[in-house]
This record gives structure tokens, C-alpha cells and sequence, in this order.
């Protein structure tokens, strides 16, 4: 059995949304109750939240934009960006601990305390930009870890795997020309969803040409359309790319129950996808792989979807 | 939506007594397929293109011309010699529907805009008008398409428009197409949000029949052949 550690903190339940929203923090319950009602906590090593510094979300986002979104916050604003972003009065402080907790949990993957992690935080990331909230994300919790990865740990190589059923677009601008981070999203195809990025020709640019891919996926598309394009172009870029370390945008919204897509994946193909990239990490990253939370919001299917993807990662 | 807005101002144009590799090389450095031949009063006489040129030159010599005569011969052929003369053009208060359905009829792949003297005021190509659509589209902002089937009967549009404003959703455009039944039609709202599925449930209890996404046609029908 693997040490896997569980990053979960009531404080990410803070962050409110108001109504009609599905970003919300019953989505962390699920998730933790899934876990804990299949006996998994005790396997588990718990990691609590901790308040990021500010200069390790400098190195992805603008001073201005965080001032920015403080003072949205502290001022009492409902939505800051966009409507899509809505907030209350711990908002930033949430998105400050979500990115905090991601840190420490890379610090323990990186010293050997832990050989991997789920990251159940919230607010998510993937979308957001360097100076821009969107679709319900502020900082972009696993594009910060990625550069501290590089800043802090010194890691040459770092792999990004993006399986939320939107397009990743944040994560995707930030390493675009940057060849030392592969970024791959496999999404619901952007002319049938959000955020209409993601194309396949969107290869990256510049030094980072080659370095991102996108595997757009038609509406009504499942396991099996799924598991033929993993094959075919992640499992091959990969190999070739050889990461040190993968960070995981692990969002569960493809699910078929899931309303904010037209995928219709199988609760088996989440635990296919997380068993494929823990192979990949013990090939190339000597098990090092930080799962985190973005999308997913079928609060009947999150507990056993939650409940696999830990037990893969503990090796089961 | 005057072409005016869209066309290209600063025209790379060409005299009529230059050399074809000229208005080759004219081409490939500024990344167009279209010279407009002006007059010294920057008149509009000609238009010469790409293939006007591959046309006028044997294919192994458009490429790499063999010997020192060979390109000599060609090097005589004048612009004049192989441009259209007196081209359709449009002028400045052509709409943007204008210029598309034209440039559809005529099968061509820009038009010279002029004024009323015939002085050469811009040029609108293919790429200019995809650049307009993709503006009309919304979709170079991040947003969900909904298709939605309605009844062809006043005020269905309305009804949807005012359910998704109701959410407080802001629109990139809407999208009118035809549908095969004949008494129907395919909306498109193109919403520039990611939280949708609330206002899809809101319009499914409208009575509203949300398209299955891989039955959406916005080129064509499917022929009933």
C-alpha cells in the first residue's frame, strides 16, 4: 500500500456561490463522505489547509489581479470577473488556502513523506488566467504548483494531465511557450462547451510548440472513444516527454450523470484514466503524482467516483 | 456591418508594368494572394493573383527557373500581360452580406473596394470576412451553445431570450438556422457562461426540445436524397 494523502479541510466549505450555482461546497462533502463511508480515512494521511504566500502565486498570476480579487472580496462584491464567478466574503481567503494545501502537499510528495496525494479543494483553477477569474476559478491551483515544482524543487520536467470535461484554457496560456511543462486536456470539444478553447491545433507556440495537446471530444462520446485517444496521443506523449513529477486536473465532470456536459463516461473509466496515470508515474516519476480537484458536480456520483480514485492511488 | 470597417486599408497594390516575379515576390513577403494593379492616380485597373502567376509560368519554373534564358523569357511578362481587367469591385457602403454573397457568386477570393472615381480605397478577402464571422459568431470569447428547437410561429425567440436574460446570462450571438422539419427552427444562443445547466432545465420546462448536439447543422441540411 502506498502513503497517499487526503488534502481536505472544512475551510474549503467557505467559499459560497449563491443559488443556481453548481460549484458548491456540498461537492466536498460528497466527496469526503464517499471516502470516509468506504473506510478509506484511516488508509489515508490526512492534510490540512495552510494560507499560500503570495509570492508563490506571483509566479502565475499579476499582483494587480490579486489585488484585485482581495479587494472584490474584502468590499463585499457577490461576483468578481464574470457572473459565473460568484463569491462571499471568504472567497479569497478559500483560494488562498486551496493553493497553500496544494504546496504542502507537494512539498510531501517531493521529500518522500507521501508518494502521492488528492487534493479535494475548492475554489477549482484550470480556467483561470493570469489576470482574469473564469468559470468558477480564481488562482489557478495546479499551474502554481507546477511552477513551484520548477522554482522550489527544481524539477526540470513537469506533467500536466487535464481530464475535466472543459478545456483547461488558464493552464494551457500560462505553459503554452514553455516546453519544460506538457500540458494535455482531454474535454468535451469546444464548439459544444465551455470555454470554446482547446482545439486540436492548439499545439503550443513558440519554444513550447509541441508541448501542449488537446484531444477535443464529441458530445455523446464515452469510455470507449475515451480509451482509444488516451492510447493514442497521452500515453504516447508521455513516453517521450518522460515527466518528473505529474499534476492531475482530476475534474469528474464528463461523468454521464454529470448535467454540465454531454460525455457520457462510466464511473469505471475515471478509475481506467487515474490507473493509467499512476503507471505512467511509476515509469517515469517514480510515483510522484499530485491529484487535484477542479470540476465535477453530480453529487450522487462524487462519493464513489472520490472513493475509487483514492484507492487507486493507495495502490489498491 | 459596411465593408468599409472590415476590408484591408493599406493595400499592397502593384504597378501594371512590373515584372511577374515582382508581384511574386510582392506577394510572399506581405502574406497575400491578391495585388490590386493601380494607375499613378492610384486608380484601380487590374487585379492580378497567386494563380495568375502559377498559370503563366510552366510549373518547374514557378518554382526554381531553370537557366539564365528561361527566366529571362519570363522575366519579360508584365504584370498587364497576365492581370483581369476592369475587376468586379465593391464599393465603400457594400455591407459585409454584400461582399459574402459576391464573393460566393463570383468565385473569387477578395474584391478591391473603390469610391465612386474608381480610386482604390482597400480590399475585403475571404480572410477578412472569416474574421468578421468569427467576431458575429461571439465564439473568440469563452461561452456554451445551446441549440434549442422552436416552432416557426412569432415570439419564440423572445421567449427563450428573455429565460436565458431572466438568469442573468449575457449573449455572444444568436444563430437562426433552418431545420428539416419545415415548421421548425434551430436557435443557437451562444451564452458566454460555463453555468448552464440551470438555464437548459429552465427552457426544457418551457416545453423547449434542446437539439442533440451532434444533430446540429449550421451549414446545411442533410439532403433527402
Amino acid at each position: 500500500m502506498r502513503r497517499t494523502g487526503f488534502l481536505f479541510d472544512e475551510r474549503y466549505l467557505l467559499h459560497e456561490t449563491g443559488s443556481y450555482h453548481p460549484e458548491v461546497p456540498e461537492r466536498l462533502n460528497a466527496i469526503y463522505a464517499g471516502i470516509s463511508q468506504a473506510g478509506l480515512l484511516e488508509k489515508l494521511t490526512l492534510i490540512k489547509a495552510r494560507r499560500a504566500e503570495l509570492k508563490w502565486i506571483e509566479t502565475v498570476h499579476d499582483r494587480n489581479y490579486i489585488n484585485r480579487f482581495n479587494q472584490a472580496c474584502t468590499s463585499g462584491q457577490k461576483v468578481f470577473d464574470h457572473p459565473d464567478n460568484q463569491m462571499c466574503g471568504h472567497t479569497y481567503e478559500t483560494a488562498l488556502l486551496a493553493v497553500g494545501g496544494i504546496l504542502d502537499a507537494v512539498d510531501k510528495v517531493m521529500n518522500g513523506t507521501l508518494d502521492n496525494i488528492f487534493c479535494a479543494v475548492r475554489p477549482p483553477g484550470h480556467h483561470a488566467e493570469t489576470s482574469a477569474a473564469m468559470g468558477f476559478c480564481y488562482f489557478n491551483n495546479v499551474a502554481i504548483a507546477a511552477r513551484y515544482l520548477q522554482n522550489r524543487w527544481n524539477i526540470k520536467k513537469v506533467g500536466i494531465i487535464d481530464f475535466d470535461v472543459h478545456h483547461g484554457n488558464g493552464t494551457q496560456h500560462i505553459f503554452e511557450q514553455d516546453p519544460s511543462v506538457f500540458y494535455y486536456s482531454i474535454h468535451q470539444h469546444p464548439s459544444f462547451a465551455y470555454p470554446g478553447t482547446g482545439r486540436e491545433f492548439e499545439y503550443g507556440k513558440g519554444a513550447g510548440q509541441g508541448y501542449t495537446k488537446n484531444s477535443p471530444m464529441l458530445p455523446g462520446q464515452g469510455d470507449e472513444e475515451y480509451k482509444a485517444q488516451i492510447k493514442n496521443t497521452l500515453l504516447v506523449d508521455f513516453e517521450k516527454f518522460e515527466p518528473e513529477v505529474i499534476l492531475v486536473s482530476a475534474g469528474f465532470d464528463a461523468h454521464v450523470d454529470d448535467d454540465m456536459s454531454d460525455i457520457n463516461l462510466s464511473t469505471q473509466w475515471f478509475t481506467w484514466m487515474i490507473k493509467n496515470i499512476m503507471k505512467m508515474a511509476d515509469s517515469y516519476c517514480n510515483g510522484r503524482l499530485i491529484s487535484v480537484l477542479e470540476g465535477g458536480y453530480s453529487l450522487k456520483r462524487l462519493p464513489e467516483l472520490a472513493r475509487n480514485h483514492v484507492e487507486v492511488l493507495l495502490g489498491g | 456591418m459596411f465593408v468599409s470597417k472590415s476590408m484591408t486599408r493599406k493595400v499592397i497594390s502593384i504597378d501594371k508594368e512590373a515584372g511577374i516575379f515582382e508581384a511574386q515576390e510582392k506577394m510572399a513577403a506581405n502574406h497575400v494572394r491578391h495585388l490590386p494593379v493601380v494607375d499613378k492616380n492610384n486608380h484601380l485597373i487590374g487585379i492580378v493573383t497567386d494563380r495568375d502567376i502559377r498559370s503563366a509560368l510552366p510549373y518547374s519554373l514557378f518554382r526554381e527557373p531553370s537557366s539564365q534564358r528561361d527566366k529571362e523569357k519570363i522575366s519579360d511578362l508584365r504584370v498587364k500581360d497576365i492581370m483581369t481587367e476592369n475587376p468586379a469591385t465593391i464599393s465603400l457602403t457594400y455591407t459585409i452580406q454584400d461582399a459574402l454573397l459576391l464573393i460566393q457568386k463570383l468565385r473569387v477570393g477578395a474584391l478591391p473596394v473603390v469610391d465612386e472615381e474608381g480610386t482604390l480605397k482597400g480590399i475585403i478577402s475571404v480572410r477578412d470576412l472569416l474574421r468578421a464571422f468569427i467576431n458575429v459568431l461571439g465564439i473568440g470569447e469563452p461561452g456554451t451553445l445551446l441549440g434549442i428547437l422552436v416552432e416557426e410561429k412569432v415570439g419564440q425567440l423572445k421567449k427563450i431570450v428573455d429565460a436565458i436574460t431572466e438568469e442573468n446570462i449575457s449573449f455572444g450571438s444568436v444563430l437562426v438556422a433552418r431545420y428539416w422539419d419545415e415548421d421548425k427552427r434551430a436557435v443557437f444562443p451562444y451564452l458566454l457562461t460555463q453555468n448552464v445547466a440551470h438555464v437548459k432545465r429552465k427552457l426544457e420546462k418551457m416545453g423547449y426540445h434542446l437539439l442533440d448536439p451532434m444533430e446540429w447543422y449550421l451549414d446545411q441540411l442533410p439532403k433527402n436524397e
